[in-house]
């Protein structure tokens, strides 16, 4: 307990601090990039997959594999992970991936109204984390691939991270719906699925 | 400290290996570096080919080095995507693919900036919205440039003004924006390990996307922001970024010397230059030395400062330090051990906070007192080196290195080389003692 008392960071009162008059920031958020080069959201998205390496490293059992696979995700910026069982029967399913990695981060702003480059933040911090998340466990020598399907808030929802709202938006009992779903990570890698918060 | 020099003639910039593109051009005023930084002669801007990583790009360094960098794949999977040259498949490393990008062009509807300081405020607020822990603005001098061509280490920087001198550069993109991350804390204690190496890569990783996005929104601004032209310790020095310390690192004042300072952006986007900072740096070296004691390579000097290309300032044996990496590389990345020591390397909390004000706030006649005592705490309390034993994901710093083991309570995968339930005890990670091997590295001929 004593350690956690000295670690308590700097004291910040809510209404203090709050930014001071940007005229700019407006356009931040909202004017999409003249030059989509520009977006570094763009070229990650854009960028080829790589090689799943073909020797496997050893790996631990699958409650231990997803508790790993989080500690990484959180690490890499996500708020939120979770992992679902994908329904192999149903059509949308990629084939040969049994799992999907759901990462969350913070949106202050929702990144379907802000096509700025500062609008596009989240989808940028959401990309650093399926990027590199994905490119770790094909290093491992498991399949994964970053895709964003059309169902991305419904697999978030059967992670159990939050529920779904009438705007068919994630909302999460942590942040609200000031969250983004980020690309989702298809995996094989063996991995404990989460429950969903409804079952 | 503001005093006029002459550009180096000829021979004297002979000496130094490099280039001086324009002689006879007179520097303006020196730049203000702060208080460990001094520049007391003539300055020749350092040619980028003369590096440590260029020059072991051609095998001026040894056959070791020159493998290291180029034919070794990390056994450590995180390593492999997280670290540059060490990956299994280069499409799997994020900075290869922002800082090989090709680069947009710039907006030609250009916003207007009526107050430089408003725009100073955005584009810090822009930074932080991303991520950066720091974000200072230099005022350019063509002493922190390269000297005429770009630094291409991580990617293509190729742009229109490569046939410009650092003179004019610094004249016509009067800016350089210096951005950093923080290294995590936590995984830092566990130097000279895979741990600590994701610290430090991922957060440099994260850095460089920053960078890229930055840049990208100053061209969307509708101004020029260029890369790989700019040295990022001058920069960030006289961005207040932080003071340069006895291990050849800038040391912030939130997170001490634990910060990355990738490539900066140099830009002619009006905005308001930030001055340097005296948080006891000067003071702390002279007396500390728990870097030179505790580097393997004997890297860190234990003398004082001395005059290095005009410049007075700690000088590191980059070269010894370099040297290393071969050699350890099956067990860890990067050593770490100069920023993992350092007494201003503690989490970003009050107390911190509380000492860096008292010992910026302390006049410098007193300094050394408080050094002394902070320094014994420091010692008492976080010890000469740091041994704390790290758990994070698989990783375990409590393992010996080379050995395998699953220390993971509950695992019950059966796992064919590792010792499935080796039994490690105690919260003192392993610490490999180099110390008695440096000689190798230091009296070696290549």
């Amino acid at each position: 307990m004593s350690k956690v008392a000295l670690r308590l960071g700097p004291i910040t009162l809510p209404w203090l601090g709050k930014p001071a008059d940007d005229p700019y920031w407006d356009f931040f958020l909202h004017t999409p990039p003249h030059d989509v080069q520009n977006s570094a959201v763009d070229l990650v998205r854009k960028a080829p997959e790589g090689a799943i390496n073909p020797a496997q490293e050893e790996i631990h059992s699958p409650e231990i594999n997803a508790r790993h696979i989080k500690e990484l995700a959180v690490f890499l910026g996500a708020k939120l992970v979770g992992i679902a069982a994908l329904d192999p029967t149903a059509p949308d399913t990629p084939e040969g991936y049994p799992f999907a990695i759901v990462n969350v981060v913070r949106a202050e702003h929702d990144p379907r109204e802000t096509p700025g480059i500062g609008g596009q933040v989240p989808v940028q911090n959401g990309l650093y984390v399926t990027f590199v998340l994905s490119a770790y466990i094909r290093e491992l020598g498991f399949r994964a691939t970053a895709k964003r399907p059309a169902d991305g808030v419904r697999l978030a929802a059967a992670a159990g991270l939050g529920t779904v709202d009438a705007q068919g938006r994630l909302v999460t009992p942590q942040y609200g719906a000031k969250v983004y779903v980020a690309d989702i990570v298809f995996t094989d890698l063996p991995l404990a699925p989460d429950r969903s918060s409804r079952g | 400290m503001s005093m006029t020099v002459e550009r180096p003639t000829e021979q004297q910039a002979g000496s130094n290996g490099a280039k001086a593109r324009e002689p006879g051009v007179p520097l303006p005023l020196v730049p203000n570096l702060g208080r460990t930084v001094r520049v007391v002669g003539p300055v020749v801007n350092v040619d980028t080919s003369q590096l440590p990583h260029p020059k072991n790009q051609r095998g001026e360094l040894g056959k070791a080095l020159f493998n290291w960098y180029h034919n070794t794949v990390s056994k450590d999977p995180l390593t492999r995507v997280s670290a540059p040259n060490h990956f299994a498949d280069r499409r799997h490393f994020l900075t290869n693919i922002t800082n090989r990008a090709p680069k947009g062009q710039v907006n030609p509807q250009r916003v207007a900036v009526s107050d430089p300081a408003a725009m100073t405020r955005h584009i810090k607020r822009v930074a932080h919205y991303m991520g950066a822990d720091i974000c200072r603005i230099a005022r350019a001098h063509p002493a922190f440039l390269y000297a005429g061509n770009r630094y291409i280490q991580d990617g293509a920087t190729e742009d229109e003004y490569a046939s410009l001198g650092p003179a004019e550069l610094a004249r016509r993109f009067p800016y350089i924006v210096v951005i950093t991350t923080a290294w995590d804390y936590e995984k830092l204690q566990a130097h000279r390990h895979h741990i600590g190496d994701a610290s430090y890569h991922i957060s440099q990783m994260k850095a460089n996307l920053i960078l890229k996005s930055v840049e990208g929104y100053i061209r969307e601004l509708g101004y020029t922001a260029l890369r790989g032209v700019s040295n990022p310790q001058g920069a960030g020095l006289a961005a207040g970024v932080g003071e340069l310390g006895r291990n050849g690192l800038v040391i912030s004042e939130k997170f001490g010397p634990r910060i990355h300072m990738p490539d900066p952006i140099m830009t002619d986007l009006p905005l308001l230059p930030d001055e340097p900072i005296d948080i006891g740096v000067n003071e702390f070296c002279q007396i500390c030395r728990k870097c030179a004691i505790t580097c393997p390579t004997n890297s860190i000097t234990f003398e004082d400062k001395v005059v290095y290309n005009g410049i007075e300032k700690f000088k590191i044996k980059w070269e010894t330090c370099y040297r290393l990496r071969p050699y350890v590389a099956d067990h860890w990345g990067s050593c770490l051990t100069c920023v993992t020591v350092c007494p201003y390397t503690k989490p970003n909390v009050w107390w911190r906070t509380l000492t860096v004000k008292t010992l910026s706030a302390c006049p410098v006649p007193a300094r050394p007192a408080l050094v002394r005592a902070l320094k014994w705490v420091d010692d008492k309390f976080w010890g000469v080196v740091r041994q704390k034993r790290v758990r994070w994901m698989g990783y375990d710093s409590g393992i010996k290195p080379g050995e395998k083991a699953c220390t993971i309570a509950g695992c019950t995968a059966a796992h064919e080389n590792a010792g499935a339930s080796a039994k490690v005890e105690g919260n003192i990670g392993y610490y490999a003692p180099l110390k008695e091997n440096t000689n190798r590295f230091v009296k070696r001929d290549v």
